[in-house]
């Protein structure tokens, strides 16, 4: 249990704001997301009735998962927490030793402009006994945390899948463009300029690559629709859609880059084709 | 008119320079109709292919109609191949994916930038007789069939001039006929006409007979040996 000051708190204070007008009374308590197994319940709802320490609590209010320890937890006020502490003598099972005015944890919004380490070695050097963390430590837990250092690595391993989707599409053209030398070397004979031989090749390989490009798509929406809460659940994380403009632009974005693709695929087996000599192309399909 | 000026061929096979064309000059006036004959291998599809500008010669130059022809960009080379020129090949030469009517139309559209008149090619496959096979494809014709449509193929721009390797290659006595007639007439309508060709009955239909022996050319030669001979 978190006993907050509702007055100044940050970390849940914004979410108070919004939802119960920044006021949170003697017995009531904010759940975090995960709270309910420790009462052996499959979900808790807001409502609620639960015990702590021998005293009701009313469930005011369920935050979104964090992936943090938080979710675990619950916050009551910080008077509710002294009070808490005072009759667990004659309530509760088991004596909580706190005095009243003793705090665990004081949280410090640091100025953007500041630098996170002054600030804790100022407030190491004025108040003996103190502990200081800044957030980056704390972060390090989290999953948003985590996905950033593994972004890198997975743009890495996209770009050389990259690579080797252009090396292949390259080596499939040069392969068709082989196959169909006769076919080339006729339309040239017909009258066939050779920027319409080259158009035509890359043509192709743009229709195969936006083709590519659209169903790929389609199969990654179709897999986060599938597997969302799957993945969601597993990093303890709610699963959240990014913009509409984002994904428009993303769309947009992947479309470009799978036709570009196509283009650069086929720069080489077009630029063959389009140098073929008629009849020699005509003949090699005796 | 075509003019050849010391036109000469080389390939290297194998290590080995082969002369298909050696040192050829000769002219073809227009309204002209040429029977080319002589021994397998002797250099007559190099020829016609120098001529109708497919198959690049090794030096030496051609004229057609004035117009150094290998001395044209890809675009030049590709507009005296659509505008003035049909070429009827030796060996079955349609475009598999498309049907005889489209194979027929597939030079008009590079002449005109569109799809070609549905009529005038349809027009054309009767001439040749081939008419009900027009949306047919061409693995569900017969190799004289075939060639009967790429004839209306060579003939589809209205070329001034048609170089036809062994144009009745695998066609019956009937067929060959016909097709004969057929390049008699436009003959008469003022087409310049090279024809290679084996028979020394088809070649004296011609007013003027080339034997090509080894890459060389002799005028009225009596192309009296018509063995399809010795392979190559
Ligand atoms: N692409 C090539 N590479 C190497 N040699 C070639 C090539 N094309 C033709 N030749 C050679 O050039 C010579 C002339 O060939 P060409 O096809 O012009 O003969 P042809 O008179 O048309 O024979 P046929 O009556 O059998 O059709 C032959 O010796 C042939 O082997
Ligand atoms: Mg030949």
């Amino acid at each position: 249990m978190v006993g907050i000051d509702p007055e100044t708190d940050f970390t849940v204070g914004p979410w108070l704001k919004n939802n119960l007008n920044g006021k949170l009374g003697r017995n009531e308590v904010i759940l975090g997301s995960n709270a309910h197994i420790f009462f052996g319940k499959s979900e808790s709802k807001v409502g609620d009735i639960e015990t702590f320490y021998g005293n009701e609590f009313v469930v005011v209010g369920i935050l979104e998962p964090t992936g943090l320890g938080l979710d675990d937890g619950g916050f009551i006020t910080i008077e509710a927490a002294e009070e808490l502490a005072q009759l667990s003598e004659i309530t509760a099972e088991r004596q909580l030793e706190i005095e009243p005015g003793q705090i665990s944890t004081l949280m410090v919004k640091v100025d953007p402009q500041a630098d996170r380490g002054d600030v804790a070695r100022a407030i190491a050097d004025a108040v003996p006994g103190i502990a200081v963390v800044s957030s980056k430590e704390l972060m390090t837990t989290s999953v948003s945390r985590q996905l950033e250092t593994m972004a890198p690595v997975l743009l890495l391993i996209g770009v050389g899948f990259w690579i080797i989707a252009v090396l292949l599409i390259g080596a499939l053209f040069t392969m068709v463009v082989n196959e169909r030398r006769r076919e080339l070397g006729l339309l040239q004979a017909m009258g066939a300029t050779r920027s319409f031989i080259f158009k035509q090749v890359m043509l192709e390989s743009v229709q195969l690559t936006a083709l590519g490009g659209a169903f790929g798509m389609a199969v990654g929406a179709v897999i986060i629709l599938l597997l969302k809460s799957t993945v969601a659940s597993s990093l303890g994380v709610e699963f959240q859609w990014p913009s509409a403009g984002f994904v428009v632009g993303f769309t947009l974005g992947y479309l470009v880059l799978a036709v570009a693709t196509g283009v650069i695929a086929a720069l080489y087996p077009a630029a063959v084709a389009s140098r073929l000599e008629p009849y020699q192309a005509i003949r090699s399909g005796e | 008119m075509i003019e050849l000026r010391d036109t000469t061929k080389v390939y290297v096979s194998g290590g080995e320079k082969v002369h298909a064309v050696d040192g050829v000059t000769l002219k073809v006036d227009d309204g002209e109709f040429v029977a080319v004959v002589g021994h397998s291998g002797s250099g007559k599809t190099t020829l016609v292919s120098i001529m109708g500008g497919l198959t690049r010669p090794s030096a030496g130059s051609v004229h057609v109609g004035g117009t150094d022809i290998w001395g044209l960009d890809n675009r030049g080379l590709a507009r005296l191949r659509s505008e003035q020129i049909g070429f009827c090949f030796q060996f079955p030469s349609l475009i598999s994916t498309l049907t005889c009517i489209d194979n027929v139309r597939l030079p008009a559209s590079f002449a005109r930038g569109e799809t070609g008149s549905t009529e005038h090619a349809l027009e054309l496959l009767k001439t040749v007789e081939v008419s009900e096979k027009a949306n047919a494809y061409p693995s569900e014709l017969s190799g004289g069939q075939q060639r009967r449509v790429a004839i209306a193929r060579a003939l589809v721009n209205e070329p001034s001039i048609i170089l036809a390797d062994e144009p009745t290659g695998d066609l019956d006595e009937d067929t060959e006929e016909d097709i004969m007639e057929l390049f008699t007439r436009v003959n008469g309508e003022g087409v310049t006409i090279v024809m290679v060709t084996h028979s020394h009955k088809l070649a004296s239909r011609a007013a003027r007979i080339l034997t090509m022996d080894n890459g060389s050319v002799s005028e009225n030669g009596s192309g009296a040996d018509d063995s399809p001979g010795d392979g190559r």
